[in-house]
């Protein structure tokens, strides 16, 4: 250890001599982490005094902890976090004149996607006289919307606006889901997050829109360590949708994020998420890295979260969206499907901590594997001393596809209190190949027979997502799916 | 006592052994195990609570107290068994006194003259080739630390080999006894060879004696099942809460063989089970069934790990626990089925009960599957005595306290209708009856 604490104090003096802290101007921070680095993201961003606080302090924390590497069924080389560029300004990307320059391998799914052409013009940055005029149109529905909002009190905008215009409510509820001693991921991401979206529902408002819809648009270059924190006032309501079917070719390898969800008193928050980041070639190379620390809670009495999520995308996904049961009465839910296909690995799953009297939480997790993939369900039900009367019920199913692949499930069920009923459920098995059979019989191919079967087997969770996210993810399964059949 | 110096950390268990060894049986080839054994346990240590694996029983705790090592010792032998017969039961019966066999408590007369069932000790002088065949071969040294510190400090057990086409008609009986005046930690090792198209049934009691201090006993049994045959194997613990139990069972089975187990937990102070099986022929079929019923501080933790190695085989998990007062059950049961094990059809299923609000459960049922045409499933339920059951009982005039036993006595049933020795089984309900009743 005190080794180690050598090495990094020459890291530290190292780098300060080059001056780069002086240098106030940089776009690009030198590869590597240090408190050097955490002061420069906080002055680029033009942080107040607090929040640096934060991030020095979550960032001496992360330096006590070890990287987590044994307990997920997960296998990667080794990250070396000082290898990794931790600010870089929204990159220009390079100019495109038309589609047609655009990897055509990218716009064959995207139409397989069915995504319009202004959105494919502005994911794959090609700048146009009609994109323009598309930029021109988005600008003008993100102040529609913009004023919509505003008009019920509801304050959406991204984290450093937040911590500019809202620091009281960043103070109370930043770390309060997820404290930067909560993991290592989280306390990196608490050192040097990059931006993200805050939330803020006031008391009684229903949200009158998917948050989705203005976050599609608003979303772009938030960077790898992406920081979102939603707060539900009393009485209040809101579904959000993060992410995107469209596939992201995003260059940084690792994404650690971190979610926080407040749910006040009766009030309700639907947090959907599409994950379509690359997942590395057939053979395995690249792909992303993406850990997550997603958690939710029902602070008081009669108040929902919930999670939805499709994972499609990541070379490695380490991700376990909790819920946080303290008020009597709340409802935690789960609901996932997780595709892995070739040689991406997941480890996903849910924690339901059940706290309060009379709560209850549902899970409902699909995982399917292909290839050469493993797909694990982790997840843990807590019932605590005094929780009267918490429910839960769980189902987890894996289906496999081919006979490389690998299907598990971790579920990890501890329970203090006697009036509690939990029960769980999971299974394992293959496409029967009479469901096959029945439906070449009335003339639907094999790849169509699956897409049809695997789509049936998601319905669970599909019905979930809002109704036009619910359409595409059908498609990207069936994308994602792709030349696994045999 | 051999080691009479106090002992209580990795360390000190891994240099005592250089001074034991030298009093422990076997020829060059058990030394030779217990050299390899004693390296990887001083190299997996006494598991901390962060192994995945340990993590609801904190076995550091357990060994925190000062123990005394207790190996190859005379077995007390002045007592009267009487009152560890199960009634009407018609078996051959074997007596483990503090992990050494007993002959002169143990009754097997009438034993076919083929079944060698004697002491490990002797087995190691006697039948080296059977040692050379089954010793330290399912219960992998480097797997897990206890079954690495077993074999290198085991000096006796139970060895019983049953050669091929042999049905043994009555049950082997094996009574394993504790009595010691200090804390103590014992290492009794059996080894059952079961042969082709062989069959037996096999009844193990776990009681204390004498024990007013608490005692470890850290026990590794070895079952080799060969091809066909057919092996059933009951466990009862009844230790007082003195007792505290790591107890590692470790199967093999070969084509078309048949493994039928059941533990039954009533009382005992600490208690760790590890039941490993692994399928290694096509078409065999194993039934793990399990149950617990716990009380006052009592904690048992049941981890069983079913390794499905070839296609064609079958196996099915039920555990069942009614846990009351301030105690805490575990169950952690693992299905993993290898790429190779095709056609596998696999079940497990844990349920509960609690019936105070200080108990714990904690259960952890696993699937790791790398076979794509396989039948996997598991369930786990946990909830207190059914509110309706209860309620259509006493509308019919069942008292409460009567109506909640009923209900309990009907939860345990389908793991007590897997018993096929019909006087174990009258016997066990009498146990549990009272057990409930109190």
């Amino acid at each position: 250890m005190a080794e180690q604490n050598d090495i990094l104090e020459e890291h530290i003096s190292s780098e300060y001599k080059y001056g780069f802290s002086s240098d106030i101007e940089t776009e690009t921070a030198p590869p590597g982490l240090s408190e050097d680095i955490v002061r420069f993201i906080s002055a680029k961003k033009n942080e107040p005094e607090w929040m640096l606080e934060y991030r020095l302090k979550a960032y001496r924390h992360w330096k006590t902890m070890e990287e987590p590497r044994y307990w997920a069924h997960l296998q990667y080389p080794e990250i070396n976090f000082q290898n990794i560029i931790y600010y870089a300004a929204p990159k220009q990307k390079p100019e495109l004149k038309d589609l047609s320059e655009v990897d055509p391998e990218l716009l064959a799914t995207f139409e397989k996607l069915g995504i319009s052409l202004e959105e494919q013009k502005r994911l794959t940055g090609v700048q146009s006289n009609i994109a323009i005029d598309a930029v021109i149109d988005s600008v003008s529905v993100k102040t529609t919307f913009k004023e919509v909002l505003a008009e019920k009190g509801i304050v959406f905008c991204s984290f450093s606006e937040a911590v500019q215009e809202h620091p009281e409510l960043i103070k109370k509820y930043m770390g309060s889901v997820v404290p930067y001693t909560d993991n290592f991921y989280a306390a990196l991401n608490a050192a040097v997050f990059s931006d993200g979206s805050f939330c803020y529902i006031p008391k009684g408002v229903r949200c009158p829109m998917e948050l989705s819809t203005y976050f599609r648009i608003n979303t772009s270059g938030t960077g790898q360590f992406e920081r979102t924190l939603i707060v539900a006032d009393e009485h209040s309501y809101v579904s959000y949708l993060e992410g995107c079917t469209a596939p992201m070719r995003d260059e940084n390898q690792l994404h650690a994020a971190v979610v926080e969800i407040v749910s006040h008193k009766n009030a309700e928050v639907k947090y959907s998420t599409v994950q379509n980041w690359y997942p590395g070639d057939k053979n395995g190379k690249g792909g992303i890295y993406n850990f997550v620390t997603k958690r939710g809670i029902c602070l008081e009495e009669n108040s929902k979260i919930s999670w939805t999520q499709v994972e499609t995308g990541s070379s490695i996904t380490w991700k376990y969206p909790s819920v946080i049961l303290k008020g009597d009465n709340s409802v935690g839910e789960f609901y996932s499907v997780a595709v892995t296909n070739n040689y991406q690995q997941a480890d996903t799953g849910t924690k339901m901590t059940h706290i309060g009297k009379n709560t209850r939480s549902t899970i409902i997790s699909k995982g399917i594997s292909a290839g050469h993939s493993n797909n694990s369900y982790r997840g843990l039900v807590r019932i605590n001393k005094g929780a009267k009367n918490a429910r839960n019920f769980s189902q987890c199913d894996s289906l496999l596809m081919g006979p490389l692949c690998g299907a598990h499930t971790f579920p990890y069920i501890e329970i203090k209190d006697k009036s509690a009923v939990v029960e769980h459920e999971a299974t394992t098995s293959k496409i029967g190949e009479d469901q096959i059979f029945y439906c070449k019989q009335r003339g639907i191919d094999t790849e169509k027979a699956i897409r049809l079967i695997v789509n049936g087997y998601c319905k669970e969770v599909f019905n979930q997502l809002p109704m036009e996210f619910a359409v595409e993810a059908q498609k990207l399964l069936a994308v994602s799916l792709e030349g696994s059949v045999g | 006592m051999i080691a009479a110096e106090k002992i209580s950390s990795t360390g000190k268990l891994v240099s005592d052994f250089e001074e034991v060894k030298k009093t422990l049986p076997g020829n060059s080839f058990v030394q030779n195990i217990r050299q390899k054994a004693i390296e990887s346990f001083a190299e997996l240590g006494i598991p901390a609570r962060k192994n995945e694996e340990y993590k609801y029983s904190n076995v550091q705790k357990l060994f925190a107290d000062t123990v005394t090592l207790s190996v190859a010792e005379a077995p007390f032998s002045n007592i009267s068994i009487q009152k560890y017969l199960i009634p009407n039961l018609d078996a051959h019966t074997v007596v483990l006194a503090n992990g050494v066999f007993s002959e002169e408590l143990s009754s097997l007369k009438n034993l076919d003259k083929s079944i060698v069932v004697s002491s490990l000790q002797n087995a190691f002088e006697k039948h080296p080739e059977l040692i050379e065949k089954c010793f330290s071969k399912c219960a992998d040294i480097n797997s897990d630390a206890f079954i690495a510190l077993n074999t290198a400090y085991a000096a006796d057990g139970i060895f019983i080999s049953v050669p091929d086409n042999i049905l043994v008609e009555k049950p082997i009986h094996i009574i394993n006894l504790i009595a010691a005046k200090e804390s103590t930690l014992f290492f009794p090792r059996n080894l059952f060879v079961v042969g082709k198209n062989a069959q037996v049934q096999l009844v193990e009691t776990f009681e204390t004696h004498d024990l007013p201090v608490k005692a470890i006993s850290d026990s590794v049994t070895e079952i080799a099942v060969d091809e066909n045959a057919k092996v059933q194997y009951y466990r009862l613990q009844n230790d007082c809460e003195n007792g505290q139990q790591i107890n590692t069972v470790c199967a093999s089975q070969q084509k078309n063989s048949h493994f039928d187990t059941n533990t039954v937990t009533l009382s005992g102070g600490w208690i760790r089970n590890n039941l490993n099986i692994a399928l290694n022929g096509e078409n065999c079929e194993t039934h793990l069934n399990g149950l617990f019923i716990t009380s006052d501080t009592q904690h048992v933790d049941n981890h069983t790990l079913v390794d499905h190695r070839k296609p064609h085989c079958e196996s099915n998990q039920t555990y069942k626990g009614i846990l009351d007062e301030k105690s805490t059950g575990i169950f952690n049961g693992k299905i993993f089925v290898q790429r190779d094990a095709q056609k596998t059809n696999a079940y497990q299923s844990s349920k509960n009960i609690l019936l105070s609000d200080d108990a714990t459960i904690n259960t952890k049922p696993q699937l790791e599957i790398y076979a794509d045409d396989v039948k996997c499933s598991h369930g786990s339920s946990t909830g207190k005595i059914d509110d309706d059951a209860l309620f259509y009982l006493r509308a019919r005039g069942l008292g409460i306290a009567s109506a909640r036993k009923l209900l309990l006595h009907a939860f345990v049933n389908d793991v007590m209708q897997t018993i096929r020795i019909n006087a174990l089984r009258e016997y066990l309900e009498t146990l549990i009856h009272k057990k409930l009743g109190e």
